[in-house]
């Protein structure tokens, strides 16, 4: 007897996520015009070659999730960018954000945050791109999407309201935040359950974090919805996720500790 | 007492039986399987050939010789099949006559320990049989239907009703704590007493396994062991009370895609006599000895799915990945342990961790959600069996 397909393997995961990354891909094409048709195919074609290339070269499973980053890569990227620059921070995020740990799932950061903050460090002088109000619209529908798949986690989500707004009210410059590319980001970088963290005390931490390094880093670069500062937030975010999950494990532990302690 | 339990999933996967179970209890053949009962090794009292009555000791367990495990039909002992390290795979009893065995009823335990209806207790934590002289925290009878096409409990024991009040009554003999019927709600299915009490369940599966209901009436630890039981093993052994002999018939569903019956056959009965014309299966399956549900399988042709499902049957099968810590996994497992870690630490045979999560407290049917949702494709039952048998060996060295 054959085996019983389980429902999710990681092509679903990916399609998944694809279609999810449809929605702001179109509102993009269609505001933007055939001229991101280019930079677009291109980045995906990148993608899918590095995927290719190492699984040949590890002569392992062909896992096509970083052409997916890619697209997230090139929504985000600056028009302007030129195209070797892209180029070359795509690989390096994808290749030692991601591949080189041994693919998607192995690795705790998201090889789109990885490339952009190279192409940040590397080339400040990209231009900061115009925010679309309705790709924001379109990023928000793919997160209720991936919301009710539970690939997208509503404490991430939740945690990183919260402390947004408990940070921002004495400010008042709160209107800064919901823009396109913090709806992105927060959907599909800091939201990715390979780059978060992966218990449930630890998803709100680490949400709150995020949205604390956001607030910080926005207000010095004078942009709350700035590039850099979804990027950079994300980057350091989950670099800490592991660690906020061992806090939430043993906090787990002392509980159990304590109930079998006190109970009859 | 009720509780409402949240976490699990809602889709049903396919017809729910209805209607009157259909007699399919003259069977060809029976067998006894050693898959059923993990960590036992079999001493054998029977050879191939030998003739044998219905409730004759078949094997013991070596470690506890007064653990016998019996002979569910009176015929011939037709096949003993061993497995790798010449461990039982399984005994088959081809069918002749109609010889039973009635026992003494006097002494409860002696008598369960006998007649084979010890080995239908079953321990928590680790799962196995538990020792003949031991006494549990606690009894759990599960009397809620553990997958989403099993046969509704409720009907199976108003069929029977004096029989399994009998024995929920015998079973506050075995334990010092509570025996707890869980059920779902409804009119109580005992008469409550002190010790003897009923609580309520509701919820997608997995609300209906003995795990979430035990996570939360009595979660136990190296410290709290409890047994469990199955609701039609109770009604057996109330007319074994009854009587002195041994009661053989079960109640299961068969169910295909598109349709769905309860049938009422023997314990361990050849799976090809049970299933009638729903499927073809190989010839050497019997039905094992907690089964309650058996499902053909094939696409479900006749539930709803979203759009974006069609999608996704269109791209290939994919190779094993690895883990990915979804929520997904989370809203499925209705225990207070984070599964990911968890996973991680059954995957990595890291023993230490998967027990300070509380593995101590699972067994493999609480996490075949996962191993269905976790895109690694591991098999997270057979790995927290083997973390068992470790910290098991652990408990006795």
């Amino acid at each position: 007897m054959g085996a019983i397909r389980p429902f999710w393997d990681t092509y679903r995961v990916t399609g998944v996520t694809f279609l999810a990354l449809l929605p702001p891909l179109i509102v993009i094409l269609v505001l933007r015009g055939p001229s991101m048709i280019a930079p677009l195919g291109f980045a995906f074609g990148l993608g899918f070659f590095w995927s290719f290339v190492f699984a040949k070269l590890r002569k392992s499973a062909f896992n096509w999730h970083s052409a997916i980053n890619a697209l997230i890569f090139a929504l985000l990227v600056p028009v302007a960018t030129p195209i070797f620059q892209t180029a070359l921070a795509l690989s390096f995020g994808l290749v030692f954000g991601d591949l080189i740990f041994g693919g998607r799932g192995r690795s705790f950061l998201n090889g789109a945050v990885v490339g952009l903050a190279f192409l940040m460090f590397s080339f400040p002088a990209a231009p900061p791109d115009i925010a679309l109000p309705q790709t924001a619209i379109a990023a928000t529908f793919s997160g209720a999407f991936l919301l009710a798949l539970g690939l997208l986690s509503w404490r991430i989500i939740a945690g990183f309201v919260i402390c947004a707004v408990a940070l921002l009210l004495p400010a008042a410059n709160w209107q800064d935040l919901p823009s396109a590319t913090v709806i992105l980001g927060l959907v599909f970088l800091i939201g990715d359950p390979v780059a978060g963290a992966s218990t449930h005390l630890g998803r709100w931490l680490y949400g709150a974090l995020t949205a604390a390094m956001l607030v910080v880093f926005g207000q010095a670069a004078g942009d709350l919805g700035s590039l850099s500062s979804v990027v950079f937030a994300a980057l350091l975010a989950s670099i800490f996720a592991p660690l906020l999950d061992q806090i939430a494990i043993q906090a787990h532990v002392r509980r159990r500790a304590r109930r079998q302690l006190y109970e009859p | 007492m009720h509780f409402e339990i949240r976490r699990g999933i809602k889709s049903v996967a396919g017809p729910i039986p209805t209607g009157e179970p259909i007699d399919r209890r003259s069977v060809n053949a029976v067998a006894m399987m050693g898959g059923d009962y993990p960590n036992v090794v079999f001493d054998l009292r029977v050879k191939e050939g030998d003739m044998v009555r219905t409730g004759q000791t078949l094997c013991v367990d070596r470690h506890h010789p007064d653990v016998c495990f019996v002979a569910n039909a009176s015929g011939r002992v037709s096949k003993i099949r061993l497995g790798p390290r010449r461990r039982l795979e399984f005994l088959e009893i081809v069918i002749t006559g109609d010889d039973v065995i009635t026992f003494e009823t006097d002494d409860l335990r002696k008598l369960l320990l006998q007649s084979g209806a010890w080995t239908s207790f079953r321990t928590r934590p680790f799962g196995v049989i538990p020792e003949p002289a031991s006494f549990p925290a606690a009894i759990f009878v599960t009397a809620t239907e553990a997958t989403p096409q099993a046969p509704n409990p409720r009907e199976v024991i108003a069929a029977d009703t004096a029989n399994f009040q009998r024995c929920a009554e015998a079973l506050l003999q075995l334990t010092t704590g509570p025996v707890f019927v869980c059920q779902r709600q409804g009119t109580p299915l005992v008469a409550q007493g002190d010790r003897l009490r009923v609580a309520t369940f509701s919820g997608p599966y997995p609300s209906g396994c003995a795990g979430p209901q035990i996570h939360r009436l009595m979660p136990v630890s190296r410290q709290r062991m409890v047994w469990e039981i199955g609701y039609q093993d109770v009604i057996a052994i109330g007319h074994l009370l009854a009587t002195g002999r041994i009661m053989t018939s079960r109640v299961v569903s068969v169910s295909g895609p598109n349709q769905a019956e309860t049938v009422t056959t023997l314990l361990g009965a050849k799976l090809s006599d049970v299933v009638g014309s729903y499927m073809t299966v190989p010839n050497d399956q019997y039905l094992g000895r907690k089964t309650l549900q058996v499902t053909a399988q094939g696409t479900q042709a006749n539930t709803a799915r979203p759009f974006w499902h069609k999608i996704l049957d269109a791209l290939p099968a994919a190779p094993i990945g690895a883990m990915l810590p979804m929520e997904a996994l989370e809203r499925a497992f209705p225990f207070d342990i984070p599964p990911a870690p968890l996973m991680r630490a059954l995957a990595i045979g890291d023993v230490e961790t998967a027990e300070r999560l509380g593995c101590l407290e699972l067994l493999e049917e609480d996490l075949t959600l996962l191993s269905d949702l976790c895109t690694s494709g591991s098999d997270y039952g057979q790995l927290l069996r083997h973390t068992l048998i470790l910290l098991s060996n652990e408990r006795v060295g």
